[in-house]
């Protein structure tokens, strides 16, 4: 499915430039250039983009394992926003990125962007780095369905915020800004669409998180003592070892069967399922993580928190529990008794519902 | 650790079709009274229909009788059959434990002996481990093999023996000898549960069925060729044995129907936030937990081991199984009855009065929860 050498390279190059003193400087700044030309400089950003619309080609697949060891780096730069997100939104139109960070927009689910003679209105919340970004690639409604805009962030009102990581998640709000450039959306590409492929960006993020904090916790473990012996030996600390290690097992394989799925179609199930799983899983492994590392979890010192707060954070971007496991529910529900295990069994590629 | 994400091949879609074919055929819904994963019924003659068809002891080579198939292809049918509810309780443990057992550590005679009878689905199998004084702690057991003229003298008392009162054979773990390790000198013997010297006492089960016993044993003759593998190698011989029973589809499809029998009884009325809340949640779950078990049975068929991935996949699978039957049980305002007329709160019952025992047999979520911090530390 993915490339390993090209995995090991994207491995070298982020262990190099995601140190805990860069990271902490990046939340500090709200920016990290240094970082984004390092990304920038090897084509990372537009990895899985078709190459006509300046991407650095490869599979779906690539992009999406480059983002779980991002996750695994606690990356604090626009990866999944510039490429897998603004990027499938400008390509899909036939509209050309530019060479610096983008982010999409609108990002809740709840907000609409409207386009009218080549200028876009409303508000977005939450918007992933828009106070670093070169454009905003919008998606946005026009009388004759939707359509993907391109638009200078500094034309927009724009009010700084964050997320619980201290990653930006700015507001912006647009009243009429002209457009650089816009164009009908790609068939199938609409504001569900965009929101099933952020919750996918999310669950690989949360997976490389949750693996690294997994591995943080049983080092940690095997280095504190206290009573004459490693706390790992305590059989009451092994079952927050076991617990955080299940959790990103669960996801992991989660993120890896809807990415498979995602190159080859919608792989609705398979996204909201994972998204749901990482998002439970960020409650019990961050729980369980903390609680094996005693008070020296809770200090910014110790590198813990850049793994527990992005998954605090992260569980809540593009669908928290409550909204997947509605969706699913629903879905499970309208499908009826007969359907549910060959939709267990065979996701979004089961048969139909009426298979015995 | 490592899981490797897999899916099944055509030809594996293919049997999983027949499968449910079958199922749908021989067992429509409403004919039978389904039972809650490898609780299923005992029926000795469904056993033979599906042995017919070549789905028990299929993953044993033809020429014992098997199908020479894959541990993929065996999780298809076994993930079928627990869900569907199936009476599986006859062939169960012989095709998941003791025909491979017998394939990996038995001689040529014992092979030829046991396995075409157990893929006819005809021999019927208990797990002879549990004594009074060892549970978790196994390499306590106190029932002894004496060595006499042309095979051995067995005595002790095997307890929670699943099934004693109707299976056929057991495989006991005993100790042979006297070591300085005590996990040296321990042996497994296959021993005719119906032999002179045997008494089955039923322990009745929390929900009044007759499930478990205790075995005595006095004095019982069992002939030198009925040794499995090595003596003295009982120990290493029973780890993996336990090994085969860890991380399948009935580590957390056991209350699985209780989930689809309320969504088939709610069918056509609306279902409220909390509801689609627990479907949605728990379909996730099993659809994750699925594909970590399909990844350990793809492992095995390549040759691995993965003991512990199995250790942590049965530690969360069975919890699960327990979370979601609270949450259901959360969600109905209801007593359920046992004679009621609704299969879902006949299930509900069956479900509360059994679900302890999922985090117990097979190795305690304590001892597994051991065993996979170590396996994660190296
Ligand atoms: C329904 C059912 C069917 C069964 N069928 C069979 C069968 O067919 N054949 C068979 O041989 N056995 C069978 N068993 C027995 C099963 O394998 C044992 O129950 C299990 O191994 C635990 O042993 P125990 O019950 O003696 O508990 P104990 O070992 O006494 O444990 C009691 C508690 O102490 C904990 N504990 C014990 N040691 C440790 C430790 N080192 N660290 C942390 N915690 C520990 C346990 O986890 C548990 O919570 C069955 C059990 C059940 C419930």
């Amino acid at each position: 499915m993915s490339d390993p050498v090209l995995l090991q390279s994207v491995e070298r190059v982020l262990e190099d430039v995601c140190t805990h003193e860069s990271i902490q400087a990046a939340e500090q700044s709200g920016w990290a250039p240094e970082i984004w030309q390092a990304l920038a400089g090897v084509g990372l950003p537009w990895l899985g983009l078709d190459e006509r619309a300046g991407g650095t080609g490869g599979e779906l697949g690539d992009a999406l394992e480059v983002l779980r060891i991002a996750g695994r780096h606690a990356l604090p730069a626009p990866l999944a926003e510039t490429g897998l997100l603004a990027g499938w939104l400008a390509s899909g139109a036939g509209l050309s990125l530019g060479s610096g960070p983008v982010a999409p927009a609108p990002v809740r689910p709840d907000e609409v962007l409207e386009l009218e003679g080549g200028r876009l209105s409303g508000r977005a919340s939450r918007v992933p780095w828009a106070r670093a970004a070169e454009r905003i690639a919008a998606l946005a409604r026009t009388g004759q369905g939707w359509a993907v805009a391109l638009v200078d962030p500094s034309a927009a009102t724009l009010e700084p915020r964050v997320n619980l990581a201290g990653e930006p998640r700015d507001g912006l709000r647009f009243d009429a800004v002209e457009v650089e450039s816009w164009a009908p959306a790609a068939p199938g590409v609409d504001p569900a669409a965009l929101q099933y492929r952020g919750a996918l960006t999310r669950v690989m993020l949360m997976s490389g998180a949750l693996e690294r904090m997994s591995e943080l916790t049983l080092e940690y473990t095997a280095e504190r003592h206290q009573f004459g012996r490693p706390v790992g030996r305590f059989q009451a600390v092994q079952q927050y070892l076991v617990s955080a290690a299940q959790d990103a097992a669960l996801v992991g394989m989660a993120g890896r069967v809807a990415a498979r799925e995602a190159e080859r179609g919608p792989a609705r199930f398979e996204i909201g399922a994972a998204k749901l799983l990482a998002n439970r899983a960020a409650h019990s492994a961050t729980r369980a993580a903390h609680q094996a590392h005693g008070a020296m979890g809770m200090t910014r010192e110790y590198p813990l928190h850049h793994w527990s707060r992005r998954l605090w954070a992260w569980r809540s971007e593009y669908g928290d529990e409550l909204a997947w496991s509605g969706r699913l529910g629903r879905e499970v529900a309208a499908a009826g008794a007969d359907a549910l295990y060959p939709t267990i069994a065979g996701g979004s590629a089961a048969g139909s519902p009426r298979d015995p | 650790m490592r899981f490797e994400p897999t899916e099944l091949s055509d030809a594996e879609v293919a049997l999983q079709r027949e499968v449910r074919a079958f199922l749908a055929e021989e067992l429509p819904r409403g004919s039978f009274e389904p039972g809650l994963g490898m609780n299923g019924a005992k029926d000795p003659e469904f056993s033979r229909k599906l042995a017919a068809r070549g789905w028990v002891g299929m993953a044993l080579p033809r020429a014992y009788g098997g199908g020479d198939r894959s541990a993929v292809e065996r999780f298809i049918v076994a993930e079928e059959l627990l869900r569907w509810g199936a009476p599986l309780g006859h062939h169960w443990v012989a095709d998941r434990q003791s025909g491979p057992m017998i394939h990996k550590f038995g001689t040529e005679a014992q092979q030829r002996r046991f396995l075409p009878a157990i893929c006819r689905g005809e021999l019927s199998f208990s797990i002879g481990m549990s004594e009074p004084q060892a549970g978790s702690d196994l390499a306590a057991v106190q029932t002894r093999a004496t060595p006499v003229e042309g095979g051995w003298r067995v005595s002790g008392t095997k307890v929670w023996t699943s099934g004693a009162h109707y299976n056929d054979w057991f495989i006991v773990l005993c100790r042979t000898s006297d070591e300085d390790d005590r996990r040296d000198g321990l042996s497994q013997l296959l021993v005719d549960l119906r032999s002179d010297g045997i008494e089955v006492q039923p322990i009745p089960f929390l929900d009044g069925t007759s499930h478990f016993n205790q075995v005595f044993l006095d004095q019982v003759f069992v002939p030198s060729e009925l040794l499995l593998g090595r003596a003295g190698a009982g120990w290493q011989q029973n780890a993996s044995e336990l090994a085969y029973e860890r991380g399948g589809p009935e580590r957390w499809l056991s209350t699985y129907l209780v989930v689809e029998q309320f969504l088939r009884e709610r069918a056509g009325e609306e279902l409220d936030a909390r509801a689609l809340e627990l479907l949605g949640t728990a379909t996730a779950q099993w659809w994750g937990l699925r594909q970590l078990s399909l990844s350990i049975a793809r492992a095995l068929d390549g040759g691995g081991a993965p003991a512990v991935e199995s250790a942590l996949v049965k530690e969360m699978g069975t919890r699960f199984e327990q979370d979601v039957l609270a949450a259901v049980q959360r969600l109905v305002e209801l007593e359920p009855a046992a004679e009621s007329e609704s299969l879902f709160e006949r299930l509900l019952v069956a479900a509360v009065l059994s679900a302890p025992s999922f985090t117990l047999r097979g190795g305690t979520n304590e001892i597994l929860r051991s065993v996979a911090a170590k396996g994660l530390r190296t």
